[in-house]
């Protein structure tokens, strides 16, 4: 248990999907300025990897990884199809992504038409399949340890997103240099935040 | 419709303008997340833009082949499709033949899939374009991308390591466990600081470009 | 045929997931083994760097031959150990030491390989795993013959921090393990454990942890400490074996210098005897010479025979 709570709070602070991977930062960059549309976009982005990294774990388990087809048939235990492991994660994504979104138009209209505009941007948010992947390759041993790293990587980076969006608030009333105003500014107090961030890396729980 | 030739000054500005003014990283915004990751060194940040380049060079090439033949409703399903088979088969021949630098690379070479830069190009030129050009499209705008990644690895790895490309830069005697007064920059191999120096960068571009760039 | 219609989007999604999953499987087949033999390669070459002998790869023309011919050269041998200390018959090479981790301690595989160092000695090389900071970290051991002393280590990881955690796979750091014990005086398996300050004299199960590297240290030290203490029947055995044969030995030297002091002495005797009989033979005929000859000649043969006597 104390293995689940430790994971999901490496990912919230330690391993942030922002400061310390920089993923999914293109579409965030290019479409909010202000903390409310960035708390939609990252809330968005928490539900999806929340519910796709544990889906990719059981996929990974029992369908790619080498000898994982044994429990079909033992003469399928050679198998080794990890190398379409890419192909299937944007899969599921794309899926779910569409499912969501017509979840959301069917049953939630209001909904739908303030988040829904994120929800294609969502389907390829360097995040996301980011998430399925580190959980691949990290090798996570239980269902458990995989969704604590899906939901502690949402939380994260949904408390960066917001985080990043508020101090650019702030800035419009600042003197920034015009060649450094917008994107320039934003990378440089991003690292920044990234590097305070990093203060949490002794911890142990 | 006149054939184009192929090396047409047309085309050969599809090749330069993403090395300066419409670079994908630092003007259009594009391909930042997985790019800065990679460039604690100078080897790996280039083995990813050479493969970044080969995966938008192809997609588009073989995008725009398939242009007229797409339905629209699976548009992107497609493109998604296409994509992922040029970064799987890219994978498979870095792992085959480039282990050590697949090994840096780990996950980062899986995330190209969603390189906001490969769908971009897809969506904006090649959807739209002969086969050639995009293809050229393609190898510009890697170029671009990979020089950005050349540049911010090479402050990296200098700084951090005194080395570049694995080969010592700044002699051992410099060092401060050698008798000298030199230390390596531990902050530099750390990873905020290539979003600091990427912000450098675009600075440093935009303050030296005429047209007043976008926000 | 209608672009958008329901047939031709089914049509074309099925030739396109056919084609590409045609391509990709075509190329994974075929780009299988070379990938494969990366693997390996990568492995031999850590079992190597353990026993101090892969120096010379940068140079190598061919990195992978140059790694496949240096293991065949050093690395003679290898078995697999039962958690009971008994040796069986398996490829040591392909053990995975994720997988036996998941296995009941008394079922696991336990690999040892076997290196025949430039100066006839055997070290033995056991593989070890556990977790750092933010995944897992491993490597090899390798021992010296009397499975107490290291003689080398080399470790790496998966994520570490680097200058902080990442510092285990640097050479400076693994050098500080070359002559610890594992093993006290007693013998009592000790392990080696990593605290700040370790690498001072007098200490032989210490080492220096990383500053800053805190968590990393500490599992390094419980990765050394389970790995090896799986094998401990192994060592105790092997010890014990080692025991009994330089025992064995001792008493057999021991026999053969007594065989040979007693030759020795035998042999003195025996030319005394000689002697003796030879100068009594001698004194005879002088004996029977002075009857017919005359004194001197023979007083100097007769000293000498006592001399020779005498000097023995």
């Amino acid at each position: 248990m104390g293995d689940v709570v430790n994971i999901f709070v490496k990912s919230v602070f330690i391993d942030n999907m922002i400061f310390a991977y920089f993923l999914g930062m293109c579409s965030y960059l290019a479409v909010s300025k202000s903390v409310k549309i960035s708390a939609g976009l990252g809330l968005a982005v928490l539900f999806m990897l929340a519910i796709t990294v544990p889906i990719s774990y059981l996929l990974n388990r029992y369908v790619l990884s080498s000898g994982a087809l044994a429990w079909v048939s033992e003469s399928l235990r050679g198998i080794d199809l990890s190398f379409l492991s890419f192909i299937f994660f944007i899969a599921i994504i794309a899926s779910i992504v569409q499912i969501v979104e017509m979840v959301v138009e069917r049953f939630a209209p209001t909904l739908h038409s303030s988040l829904g505009i994120f929800l294609p941007l969502i389907a390829v948010n360097c995040a996301i399949l980011g998430g399925s992947l580190f959980m691949q390759e990290r090798g996570y041993q239980t269902l458990g340890e995989a969704a604590a790293f899906g939901l502690g990587s949402g939380v994260g980076w949904l408390l960066a997103i917001v985080g990043i969006a508020a101090i650019r608030e702030k800035l419009a009333y600042s003197n920034v240099p015009a060649p450094l105003q917008g994107l320039g500014i934003t990378f440089i107090v991003t690292g920044l935040m990234g590097i305070a961030f990093m203060c949490f890396m002794g911890i142990k729980l | 419709m006149e054939k184009e030739p192929f090396f047409s000054a047309k085309n050969l500005k599809l090749l330069t303008e993403p090395l300066g003014r419409s670079n994908p990283v630092t003007v259009l915004v594009l391909g930042v997340c997985s790019a800065l990751a990679v460039t604690v060194k100078l080897e790996p940040a280039v083995a990813m833009a050479v493969a970044v380049t080969a995966v938008i060079a192809v997609s588009s090439f073989i995008m725009s082949l398939l242009r007229s033949t797409i339905p629209n409703r699976i548009r992107i399903i497609v493109q998604l499709v296409i994509v992922s088979l040029m970064v799987i088969l890219v994978d498979q021949v870095l792992r085959a033949f480039a282990y050590d630098v697949s090994k840096q690379l780990s996950v980062f070479v899986g995330l190209i899939i969603t390189n906001c830069i490969v769908m971009g190009r897809i969506e904006a030129f090649a959807l739209g374009n002969k086969p050639w050009p995009s293809l050229i499209d393609g190898i510009g705008n890697g170029l671009g991308y990979g020089m950005i990644l050349v540049a911010v690895s090479c402050c990296r790895e200098l700084l951090g390591s005194g080395t570049l490309w694995g080969y010592r830069v700044i002699p051992s005697s410099f060092y401060i466990a050698n008798g000298g007064v030199y230390e390596n920059n531990g902050l530099v191999i750390l990873p905020p600081m290539a979003l600091i120096l990427l912000g450098i960068i675009i600075w440093v571009q935009r303050s030296r470009s005429k047209n007043p760039a976008k926000r | 045929m209608n672009k958008d219609s329901n047939q031709y989007i089914y049509l074309y999604s099925i030739a396109l997931v056919v084609a590409v999953a045609a391509v990709l499987s075509v190329v994974a087949t075929l780009l299988k083994p070379f990938q494969q033999k990366n693997v390996e390669v990568e492995k031999k070459q850590s079992i190597l760097l353990s026993v101090h002998k892969a120096a010379g790869v940068k140079k190598a023309k061919s990195k992978a031959q140059h790694i496949e011919d240096e293991y065949a050269k050093y690395i003679t041998g290898s078995y697999i150990v039962s958690s009971l200390g008994a040796t069986q018959e398996g490829d040591a090479f392909a053990v995975n030491l994720e997988e036996e981790a998941a296995k009941p301690a008394a079922s696991r595989k336990l690999p040892v390989f076997i290196c025949s160092d430039d100066d006839s000695t055997l070290k033995y090389v056991i593989p070890v795993r556990g977790t750092g900071l933010w995944g897992p970290i491993w490597g090899y051991v390798a021992l010296h013959d009397d499975f107490s002393t290291i003689y080398g280590v080399v470790f790496d990881h998966q994520g570490e921090t680097p200058g902080l955690g990442a510092e285990i796979s640097t050479p400076e750091f693994q050098r500080q393990f070359a002559g610890k014990q594992i093993f006290d005086a007693t013998p009592m398996f000790t392990s080696v454990k990593v605290v700040k300050g370790g690498n001072t004299r007098g200490r032989p199960h210490e080492v220096d942890a990383i500053s800053g590297g805190t968590i990393t240290s500490q599992g390094l030290e419980k990765m050394l400490l389970d790995n090896l203490s799986a094998y401990l029947p192994f060592f105790k055995e092997q010890q014990r074996m080692q025991g009994a044969k330089q025992r064995q030995r001792e008493r057999e030297k021991k026999e053969k210098e007594e065989e040979e002091e007693r030759a020795l002495l035998q042999a003195k005797q025996d030319e005394a005897a000689r002697i003796a009989r030879w100068a009594a033979a001698a004194s005879a005929a002088q004996a029977l010479q002075k009857d017919t000859t005359g004194a001197a000649p023979a007083e100097k043969e007769e000293s000498k025979p006592v001399e020779q006597a005498e000097n023995l």
